[in-house]
């Protein structure tokens, strides 16, 4: 058995392939690769592969990570041709290498969006002046019920740029196994404390990385 | 903003987005700008529905072979989307270019079910293309078309298209379209256009058409105008297992219905039972090979990467040869690891071998079509089935580890008295009685027998096409004394709303006045009355009464032997000699044995020009 790690993007269409969709679209997609997809002992086999975080439905990315397993050695340029031969449109395989990393090492995520308004300088000033602040609050449902977030120490805002129809911003949140921070929370925070209206258009998650943010791998 | 982004600006507000944005595997792009005719394939339902269609997908890929020519996907959309449609001016759009369909020049419906009428009107709404055929202009463009098992009555439907399209599509669509490019180079106008497709043989041009009625409201006449034939025949295609099947299927993000492959085994029927209008409808039977019906199912599980096959036919048991064609799929699903599913299994020739082989595969359960309730009721219905038949089934699946059964039956069929009633629970109390018999019975479990009890909806093209459907009153009596009769909580009974049962009758056999009344209903609100919660049937009734329509006249009223049927110019081979003996047949309560033990006359091998089987080739 042979261990494989793959990176792909979820771009334009295939950004509305809901997690759970993705699992049975990614099952048809190795059916038609033809490629020796290990398959599970025991009474229900099925062929075993992990994504590494979840996606919200509607963003994209270029940094999709899946994990899976091959009966026999094949070079990791044939696995990476044969999928993407066959994978939807917008899905599109962009390495395959041996896994190095345990899933476990996954801290963080980068992600890029525009902020569409009218008022772009206003929008700008709003978000600077909450990132200047001493705190960011927000409301995070759990298990246990709604309780208020203080997300600033955790968000590294990493670009935050006017253009023309929007505000332009790149971050890092919290990603893995531990907490999970997406940048609707963001959004939230901004809409609270914020003067003026906005539509987050285009987010993207860009990279996958360690605690030290060196890309996981 | 452009269309596309005016539906990704609302797509995250709605449920299952996927069904609306398309991009799925397998489905067909091309560049619009060098294709010549367009063609819009609506399914009046939600996309869940419509993509389980086994049609859509034969005639998508089918269209699609041809690179001038560019067929694409259009369902209904749910209420939460349609809401945002409406309120944001998101046009009805088809799911592979996102471009409106009324920039198409076919929009093509498929017509499986009469609830689904009022969708049609919807949908064309939503497009923002007239609703009534008259109300649309004479440009060679939008042509409105309609297919699919009820349009062999499409009288209640008349007034909305432009043609229907009789029979079988595979042949006729493409000519259709054919003669479409043809005369759009030559600058035809619709008229133009439909006069000489109203002369292709299965295309029924209804508006070339006028209907008059006596005075008690029957038809006087159906007279045609223009030129059109006095009688429109059906198609079918010769060789079935020649005939264009798709390599590829859209394959979906989100589940759908029927998620799975299916491969068709045969078209027609042999049987003849008397309410089964796809019994008639489709005849004659044929039959694909084994080689091919495996081929097909390969070639699909490659391309599409389903993991899971059904079989698509009427009775899928009465192919010819059944052993070695399970033989060789279930030889290539093992090794694929590919479940195999099969639906549409007679009770009467369900063999111990056969179902020995179905067991290695999976097990699911085992549902029986008994339909009525005592012997005599179900040679009434010529459902060729003894109760012997279905002991020793029942048997063979206990003894095979089964504990569930499902038993189909209807209520209100011709001749049926409370006796008949009292006879289904009878049967599934044997069936009870029978588990606890035999010895060795699954272990430490009960038996469930399921009872489903659908209303009797007598249809067009059947020997019961002159029956009148009980009234609401006599089906809630068999209702009541059918769940009284039953005194064992091991039986569980389960029936439909008998209203349901008769909008759906009356649009069945409706005529052309009932295109008023479907407008007036959809106008009212109705849509989606297929499903329990959209289901207005207050609504209906007071749509047919501003109509003036009396709905007892088509539910509930004997058609005569002679009347002029709203149908009668539609010929779907089976001739109506062959269905009034039938009918006749059935009330003396007198079987007519299947096709293959002995010609009945029907009528079907003379429009062919052929024995519908060929002894010569062992296909019997």
């Amino acid at each position: 058995m042979i261990k494989v790690r793959a990176v792909f993007e979820k771009k334009g269409r295939a950004k509305y392939i809901s997690h759970l969709d993705l699992n049975r679209c990614m099952l048809r997609t190795f059916r038609r690769s033809g490629l020796p997809i290990w398959y599970t002992e025991g009474f229900n086999p099925h062929p075993y592969y992990s994504f590494a975080l979840a996606l919200s439905l509607g963003y994209e990315s270029s940094c999709e990570i899946l994990d899976f397993n091959l009966n026999e050695e094949i070079p990791y340029s044939e696995v990476m041709d044969k999928l993407n031969a066959v994978m939807p449109e917008g899905m599109r395989i962009t390495s395959v290498t041996e896994p190095k990393l345990k899933i476990t090492a996954i801290a963080k995520a980068e992600y890029t969006f525009s902020l569409v308004t009218d008022v772009t300088d206003k929008l700008f000033e709003d978000i600077k002046s909450m990132l200047g602040g001493e705190e960011i609050l927000i409301e995070k449902k759990t298990k246990k019920g709604v309780k208020t977030v203080d997300i600033k120490p955790e968000m590294e805002v990493t670009g935050l740029e006017c253009s023309a129809d929007s505000v332009d911003v790149s971050m890092r949140l919290p990603a893995g196994t531990q907490t999970n921070y997406n940048p609707s929370l963001f959004f939230e925070a901004l809409r609270n404390t914020g003067t003026v209206p906005f539509e987050p258009r285009i987010i993207c998650r860009t990279a996958i990385l360690c605690e030290d943010n060196s890309v996981f791998a | 903003m452009n269309l596309r982004e005016k539906i990704e600006k609302h797509l995250l507000s709605v449920q299952k987005p996927s069904r609306y944005i398309g991009g799925e595997v397998g489905s067909v792009i091309k560049d619009k700008s060098k294709v010549d005719v367009r063609f819009a394939f609506c399914f009046p339902d939600t996309y869940d529905i419509g993509m389980s269609h086994l049609g859509i997908k034969i005639l998508y890929s089918l269209k699609n072979s041809r690179e001038n020519y560019w067929c694409e996907r259009c369902f209904a959309p749910s209420e939460d989307f349609e809401a945002i449609m409406r309120e944001n001016d998101i046009p009805l759009y088809a799911l592979e270019s996102l471009d409106p369909i009324s920039e198409f020049d076919f929009i093509g419906f498929t017509m499986q079910y009469e609830l689904s009428y009022t969708n049609v009107l919807n949908m064309l709404d939503l497009a923002g293309i007239p609703i009534f055929a008259k109300d649309r202009s004479d440009e060679l463009k939008n042509i409105v078309v309609a297919g699919g098992p009820c349009v062999c009555n499409p009288e209640p439907l008349a007034d909305f298209f432009d043609i229907f399209i009789l029979g079988e599509g595979e042949e006729v669509n493409l000519e259709l379209m054919d003669l479409f490019w043809e005369m759009k180079q030559q600058g035809a106008t619709k008229h133009e256009f439909l006069l000489r497709a109203s002369h292709l043989e299965g295309i029924y041009v209804p508006s070339f058409y006028e209907f008059s009625y006596k005075d008690d409201g029957t038809i006087a006449a159906v007279t045609p105008l223009n030129g059109a034939p006095a009688t429109i025949r059906k198609r079918i295609i010769r060789d079935i297992d020649k005939v264009f099947y798709p390599e590829n299927f859209v394959v979906p993000f989100t589940e759908i219905v029927h998620d799975r492959i299916s491969v068709e085994v045969l078209r027609g029927c042999i049987r003849g039972c008397r309410f089964c209008q796809a019994g008639f409808i489709y005849r004659p039977f044929r039959e694909k090979t084994s080689d091919t019906i495996v081929e097909e199912a390969k070639l699909l599980c490659e391309n599409t990467g389903y993991d899971e096959i059904s079989l698509a036919s009427l009775s899928t048991s009465d192919h010819s040869d059944i052993d070695n064609m399970l033989t060789k799929l279930l030889d290539y699903t093992e090794k694929a690891r590919i479940n195999l599913s099969l639906p549409s299994l007679r009770v009467d020739n369900f063999s111990e071998s056969l179902l020995e082989k179905i067991k290695k595969v999976r097990k699911s359960g085992l549902t029986f079509a008994a339909e009525g309730g005592t012997q005599r009721l179900r040679d009434v219905i010529n459902k060729n089935v003894t109760e012997e038949e279905i002991m020793n089934t029942c048997r063979i699946a206990f003894e095979g580890g089964y504990s569930a059964v499902k038993l189909y039956f209807m209520m209100g069929l011709p001749t049926e008295t409370d006796e008949d009633i009292v006879g289904i629970a009878e049967l599934a109390q044997r069936v009870v009685d029978l588990y606890y018999s035999i010895e060795n019975r699954p272990k430490g479990r009960g038996v469930q027998v399921s009872v489903s009890c659908a209303t009797f909806v007598p249809k067009p093209f059947t020997p019961f096409q002159f029956e009148p459907q009980d009234t609401q009153e006599m089906i809630e009596h068999k209702q009541k004394l059918l769940l009284d009769s039953v005194k064992t909580k091991k039986v569980k009974v389960s029936y439909h709303d008998p209203s349901v049962s008769k909008l759906e009758v009356i649009l069945a056999k409706g005529d052309r006045r009932l295109c008023k009344a479907v407008y007036t209903a959809w106008k009212k609100g109705c849509k989606f009355d297929s499903w329990g919660e959209y289901f207005h049937f207050d609504r209906w009734l007071e749509a047919f009464e501003e109509c003036g329509i009396d709905p007892a006249f088509y539910a509930n009223r004997r058609f005569g032997y002679d009347e002029i049927l709203p149908w009668d110019h539609l010929d779907y081979f089976v001739s109506k000699e062959f269905f009034v003996r039938e009918n006749k047949t059935a009330h003396n309560a007198v079987t007519t044995p299947n096709c293959r033990l002995r010609c009945s006359g029907c009528g079907v091998n003379k429009c062919v020009g052929r024995e519908c089987f060929d002894k010569s080739q062992g296909r019997i």
